[in-house]
C-alpha cells in the first residue's frame, strides 16, 4: 500500500501492482496519458481513483484491466507481467480474472441485456441455460429484472450502466474495475450499485472504481488522486463502507477539474 | 467457443442485414443455379438420347461413304455409291443378318382420300426390317418391291379421319408424280429410328426402297435437288456439297446401269453381341472394298466407307454437348466467383462496420479464433444459403428446361452435394481475409473505433 517501489513484497497477497507505468501517446509531440505510476492493489481491497478529467484515469484502468500495454514499466495483475503475456494469454485473464466497466459501456448493440451480461460466459463455454440463469439473476441484483428482453438502444444511460456493471461481474471476477459506475445514476440507484459492489468487496473481490463523486470515492478503503498522469496522493479511510471522516476538507464533494 | 454458438451468433448478425445478406448470397444464388440447372439439362438429354437407342437398334451398324477427313455427325459428306446389288450381297454374308439402304425420298404432299395435307419430308425408303415388327402398334412390315407403308402415330394422325390398315395413301414425290402405297402398318411411336432420321417426334411414313427409292432415282426429272437432302438426313456439315453431288451421280448411276446407288446403309447384325456386330461390319466394309463390289468403283483414298453403331454416333453428338456443357458450367463458375467476391466484400465491410463489437467482444474474454470462427461462420452460412437456394432453383430451372424439351428428367445428386460444398468452400474462401483481419483486431484500438 505504498505508493512507490512495491514490486518485490508477497504477490500472493497483490492482485495488482504497477512499477514505474508511463503510456505515451505519439502524436506530434508525445502525450504522456500516464508519466511514473507505481501502485499496489492488495488483494480483496477497494480502492477510488479520482482526479480531473484527461489525468490519465481510463489509461490506467485499460492497463490493469489488460487492453493495454504500458510503453514502459511494469503491470503485474494477478501475479502475472501482463507485457510478457500472449494475446491469448492475456485474453483468457480478461475473460475470467477481470471485470471491466467500461466509461461508455460498450454493450453489444444487438444484442439484449440477459446476452450481453452473458456475453462473456459464452467465450468461456458455459451453456446457454446456465449463462441466461446467471444473467438473469444478475440483472436483478441490479434492479433491471424487468428489461432483460430490451437491448440497449430501448434502455436509459443509468440502465445500460447497470447492464455493463451486470456484465463485468458475470464471470465472479476476482478483480472488478469500474470506469464511472455511477456517473448517470440518480442518488437511489446509485445507492444500490455502491451496495452491490459493498457485497462483491465482502465476499472478496478486489475492487479498483473511477470516480468523480467525493462520496462514491468514500465508499472505498483508499482514494488515489491522479494529476497530470501522476499520483498526486493517496489518501487512507478507515474502512471500507464508511464515509469516516473526509481527510481533504478542501476537497470535499465533487471534486471537478 | 462452441461451434453452435458461433453459428447462433453469426446467423443473427446475418439476419439483422436481410437485404443486404440477400443480395449478398445473390451472386452464390445465380452461380450454382445456373451450375446445377445445366448439369441436370445435360444429364437428361444423355439419358434422353441413351433410352432412344433400343435394344434391337444396338444391332445395326449405320454406313456411309465418305471422305476420311470429315468432320461431323452421320452422313457428314456423304455420296451415293452403294448399290442394290451390293446390298443384296452383303445381306448373303454369313455374318450379316439383313443389309438395306436408307433414303429420304423428296416429297411434297401426301394425301389419303380427298384430304391432302403438304409433307416435305419424313418419307423414307429403307428395308423392311427397319421398321421392326415389335415397334408396329398395329399391321405388318412393307415386302419390298411393293407398293405399301408403314406410318408412324404422327403421319396416320394429321388426316382428319386417321388412316388405318387397308387405306391407301397417295405420295406425291418433289417432280410433281404421284404414287401411291397401301398402309401395312403403324408403329407405336413418332420419334425417328435410327440417328439417320434423328430422334425428334415428327410424321414419317417408311416405304419399300423397291420401288420408291429406284423410281425417283431413275426419274429423269430430278430436278437440282439429289435424293439425299432431306433435314432428315444429315446433320452434318458439307451436306451442300453432297446434295450437288447426288444429282450427278445418281444420274451417272442411272446412265451406268440402272440401279439405284444408295447414300446410307444398314447393316444388321445377328445379335447386339459386340463381337457379332464388329463382325457385320468387317464383313459389309471388306466386301465394299472388295473389287467385286459396284462401291468399288469409287471408293477409294477420297471415298471411305464408314460403320457406326448408334451407341458410337452419338457419343460424338454427347462429345458436343458436353463440351458444351463444360462451357457453360464455365461460365457459371466465373458467376460463383464474381459471387464469392460479393461475399468477401460484405464481410470486409461489415467487420470494419463492426470493429466496436469486436473491441467490446475481445475486451471480455473473446479469443482471435473466436471471432475468427464468428465472422467465418457467417460467410460459411452466406455460402450455405446460397448454395441451398440455388441448388433448389437450378433443379426448378433444370426439371422446367428438361419437360420443356421433353426429356426424361435426371437429377444429377453427386452434384447437388457438390454444390453445397462449393458454397461451404466459397463461404470459407471469401470470409477467410475478412475474418483474419476481424480477428487480429486489437481490442483497445476496436473500442475507441467511432
Ligand atoms: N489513444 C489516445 N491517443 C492519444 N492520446 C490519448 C489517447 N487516449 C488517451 N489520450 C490522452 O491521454 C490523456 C489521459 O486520458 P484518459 O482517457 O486516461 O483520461 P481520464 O482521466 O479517463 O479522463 P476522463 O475523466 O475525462 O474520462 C488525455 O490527455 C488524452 O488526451
Ligand atoms: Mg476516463
Amino acid at each position: 500500500m505504498t505508493e512507490t517501489g512495491g514490486g518485490a513484497e508477497a504477490s500472493g497477497a497483490t492482485a495488482v501492482s504497477l512499477e514505474n507505468v508511463r503510456k505515451t501517446y505519439q502524436l506530434g509531440e508525445p502525450v504522456h496519458a500516464l508519466d511514473g505510476v507505481s501502485l499496489e492493489v492488495p488483494r480483496g481491497s477497494y480502492t477510488a481513483i479520482m482526479g480531473p478529467s484527461g489525468s490519465g484515469k481510463s489509461t490506467l484502468m485499460n492497463l490493469v484491466g489488460c487492453l493495454d500495454t504500458p510503453t514502459e514499466g511494469a503491470v503485474v495483475v494477478d501475479g502475472a507481467d501482463v507485457a510478457t503475456l500472449s494475446d491469448r494469454e492475456r485474453t483468457t485473464l480478461r475473460g475470467t480474472t477481470v471485470g471491466f466497466v467500461f466509461q461508455t459501456f460498450n454493450l453489444m448493440p444487438r444484442l439484449n441485456a440477459v446476452e450481453n451480461v452473458a456475453l462473456p460466459q459464452l467465450f468461456q463455454g458455459v451453456g446457454r441455460d446456465e449463462r441466461r440463469e446467471r444473467a438473469r439473476e444478475l440483472l436483478e441484483r441490479v434492479g433491471l429484472g424487468d428489461r432483460i428482453d430490451h437491448v440497449p438502444n430501448e434502455l436509459s444511460g443509468g440502465q445500460r450502466q447497470r447492464v455493463a456493471l451486470a456484465r463485468a461481474l458475470v464471470n465472479d471476477p476476482a478483480l472488478v474495475l469500474a470506469d464511472e459506475p455511477s456517473g448517470n445514476l440518480d442518488t437511489e440507484t446509485e445507492a444500490e450499485v455502491l451496495d452491490l459492489f459493498g457485497e462483491f468487496h465482502d465476499a472478496g473481490t478486489t475492487l479498483v472504481v473511477v470516480t468523480h463523486e467525493r462520496h462514491v470515492a468514500e465508499r472505498a478503503e483508499r482514494i488515489v488522486h491522479l494529476l497530470d498522469g501522476k499520483i498526486e496522493r493517496i489518501e487512507e479511510l478507515g474502512s471500507a463502507g464508511d464515509p469516516g471522516e473526509p481527510a481533504e476538507p478542501a476537497d470535499g464533494g465533487r471534486e471537478d477539474r | 467457443m462452441n461451434p453452435l454458438e458461433s453459428l447462433r451468433l453469426s446467423w443473427r448478425s446475418i439476419r439483422g442485414h436481410k437485404l443486404r445478406s440477400a443480395l449478398t448470397t445473390l451472386g452464390i444464388v445465380i452461380g450454382i443455379a445456373a451450375v446445377i440447372a445445366f448439369v441436370t439439362l445435360g444429364a437428361s438429354l444423355q439419358a434422353g438420347i441413351i433410352g432412344d437407342i433400343s435394344p434391337d437398334d444396338q444391332r445395326n451398324v449405320y454406313g456411309w461413304a465418305a471422305d476420311p477427313d470429315t468432320e461431323g455427325g452421320p452422313l457428314a459428306g456423304a455420296q451415293p455409291v452403294v448399290s442394290g446389288d451390293d446390298l443384296e450381297t452383303i445381306e448373303g454374308l454369313e455374318d450379316v443378318e439383313a443389309a438395306y439402304g436408307y433414303a429420304p425420298i423428296q416429297s411434297q404432299a401426301v394425301s389419303s382420300g380427298d384430304e391432302q395435307i403438304a409433307q416435305g419430308d419424313g418419307v423414307i425408303a429403307t428395308g423392311p426390317s427397319y421398321v421392326r415388327e415389335d415397334t408396329l402398334r398395329e399391321g405388318r412390315q412393307f415386302e419390298p418391291g411393293e407398293r405399301e407403308a408403314v406410318l408412324n402415330p404422327a403421319a396416320a394422325g394429321q388426316f382428319e379421319e386417321n388412316v388405318s390398315v387397308g387405306d391407301e395413301i397417295t405420295i406425291t414425290i418433289l417432280g410433281g408424280q404421284q404414287t401411291t402405297a397401301e398402309v401395312v402398318g403403324i408403329t407405336d411411336s413418332n420419334e425417328g429410328l435410327s440417328p439417320f432420321e434423328g430422334f425428334e417426334s415428327s410424321p414419317r411414313i417408311y416405304v419399300p426402297t423397291d420401288p420408291y427409292y429406284v423410281e425417283q432415282a431413275g426419274a429423269v426429272e430430278l430436278g437440282d435437288e439429289g435424293p439425299g437432302g432431306s433435314e432428315g438426313v444429315g446433320n452434318g456439315d458439307g451436306e451442300d456439297a453432297a446434295e450437288a453431288d447426288d444429282a450427278d451421280q445418281a444420274a451417272q448411276a442411272q446412265a451406268d446401269g440402272g440401279d439405284a446407288r444408295f447414300i446410307a446403309v444398314i447393316v444388321e447384325a445377328h445379335s447386339a453381341d459386340e463381337d457379332d456386330v464388329d463382325a457385320a461390319r468387317q464383313a459389309a466394309i471388306d466386301y465394299l472394298e472388295s473389287d467385286d463390289s459396284d462401291a468399288s468403283e469409287f471408293l477409294g483414298d477420297d471415298l471411305a466407307m464408314t460403320f457406326q453403331t448408334s451407341a458410337e454416333l452419338l457419343q460424338q453428338l454427347e462429345d458436343v454437348l458436353e463440351l458444351l456443357q463444360n462451357f457453360i458450367v464455365g461460365i457459371a463458375a466465373i458467376s460463383l466467383l464474381v459471387g464469392s467476391i460479393g461475399i468477401a466484400n460484405i464481410m470486409l465491410v461489415s467487420v470494419t462496420e463492426r470493429t466496436r463489437e469486436i473491441g467490446i467482444m475481445k475486451a471480455v474474454g473473446a479469443q482471435n479464433r473466436d471471432v475468427l470462427g464468428l465472422f467465418l461462420s457467417e460467410a460459411v452460412i452466406l455460402g450455405v444459403i446460397g448454395a441451398i437456394l440455388g441448388t433448389a432453383l437450378g433443379l426448378v430451372a433444370g426439371y422446367l428446361g428438361a419437360w420443356y424439351i421433353d426429356l426424361p428428367l435426371v437429377y444429377p445428386l453427386e452434384y447437388v452435394a457438390l454444390a453445397i460444398a462449393v458454397g461451404v468452400l466459397v463461404g470459407i474462401l471469401s470470409g477467410l481475409y475478412p475474418a483474419w483481419r476481424a480477428a487480429r483486431t486489437d481490442p483497445i484500438d476496436a473500442l475507441r473505433y467511432e
